[in-house]
């Protein structure tokens, strides 16, 4: 018994690093601003989701001005206990580029997601796929990881 | 009480002691594993509000943001001085296009896509060069970096009013010119193969246009 006590405790004390995810390869131009959330249990409720666009860039909008321009989307992955629902999007601003006018997110954008799920702690992994911007220049689509961690009680 | 009674509560109150310690064990067990789970979850928590701080930190320090880099300015050169990678590609009317065939030529690789809005804020800049300086042997490619499309990308270039060749490129090309992970990117290839000029990135306005257009005439000048 106490051997076993002891491998719990050796195991806990393993170095943080250790249980996370690898990091993205690559520069992201957004990142998820991770939010303890507790929500009521068993009940259809919005898990609010925050993004924040780094200074001096922007994002297209879930809807942008063009067909042409990628749209920022979420989606999140299915995991035991939690229904997750369809995600709903802030509207964007408009942005002029020469001739041009975007719709795109810049500084924090809040993307809210309805979720019914069971009593206990739940860790949600999802990915926001989205293609940033500057002044000057364009940056290849990307994709960012995100855990999305919340209470419900 | 008899000798064998006696016993038999001590027994009995011996088993009643594992009993007790066992629950304690558990409890204990449980407790630890509780805090542990909790631990890594706020551990969890605190890593990616870090992260958040670190990503938009870095970014206000980052040298290519906002650089307006029209003159090269933002990124440092990759490719400056060495011999431009060589490409076999085909444009949208399906016909090949080699660099190697161009050599003797000055010729401007323009690296582009439909998503990208000042890749086509430049592009009529481009064309407006091609025609000025298409008898001074100046030939100019643009290169589309992008999944769109063969429809969306001809329909983006004629839109643009682009007539010099748009190719479709592939990964292997945009690797073989440094990744580019950054548009517009352009290439200001010289007569004998090599990149002259490195640009990545825009600045709008006058000013962009005038410095696209010094490089052109640094290019034509070049080995004349």
């Amino acid at each position: 018994m106490k051997g076993l006590v002891l491998m719990m405790v050796a195991g806990l004390a393993l170095p943080v690093g250790a249980q996370f995810d690898q990091p993205v390869r690559g520069r992201q131009y957004v990142a998820y601003v991770a939010e303890s959330q507790t929500v009521a249990a068993g009940k259809k409720v919005e898990l609010e989701l925050r993004f924040h666009v780094n200074e001096g860039f922007h994002v297209n909008s879930h809807v942008p001005a063009s067909e042409l321009q990628i749209p920022t989307g979420l989606a999140l992955e299915r995991v035991e206990g939690v229904k997750v629902g369809e995600a709903s999007y802030p509207a964007g601003k408009a942005y002029k580029v020469g001739d041009d006018t975007l719709n795109v997110y810049t500084d924090d954008f809040m993307v809210t997601v309805p979720v019914t799920a069971t009593a206990g702690e739940h860790a949600v992994d999802g990915e926001l796929k989205y293609q940033a911007c500057d002044r000057a220049a364009c940056y290849p689509p990307k994709t960012l990881k995100v855990k999305v961690l919340f209470t419900a009680k | 009480m008899s000798v064998d009674a006696g016993q038999e509560m001590r027994r009995g109150s011996g088993k009643g002691r594992s009993a007790a310690m066992l629950v304690v064990m558990v409890v204990a067990v449980t407790l630890l594993i509780w805090a542990g789970v909790h631990n890594a979850r706020e551990r969890r928590l605190k890593m990616q509000e870090m992260t958040a701080a670190q990503a938009s930190k870095a970014a206000m320090s980052m040298p290519e943001a906002n650089a307006g880099a029209a003159s090269g300015g933002g990124m440092a050169p990759k490719l400056e001085g060495k011999v431009a990678p060589g490409f076999s590609l085909v444009d949208l009317d399906g016909k090949k296009v080699s660099l190697a065939e161009l050599k003797g030529k000055p010729v401007l690789v323009n690296f582009w896509a439909t998503w990208c809005a000042p890749c086509k804020l430049e592009m009529p800049w481009f064309e407006e060069f091609h025609k000025k300086y298409e008898g001074q042997g100046l030939v100019i490619l643009g290169l589309a970096a992008d999944d769109a499309g063969k429809k969306a990308i001809g329909d983006t270039a004629y839109k643009l009013g682009v007539t010099y060749p748009v190719l479709l490129t592939d990964d292997k090309v945009t690797e073989a010119y440094g990744g580019i992970d950054y548009l517009p990117e352009s290439f200001y290839v010289d007569r004998g193969g090599k990149v002259l000029i490195e640009t990545a990135g825009m600045s709008d306005g006058q000013g962009g246009k005038d410095q696209i257009e010094a490089n052109i005439k640094k290019l034509i000048a070049e080995g004349q």
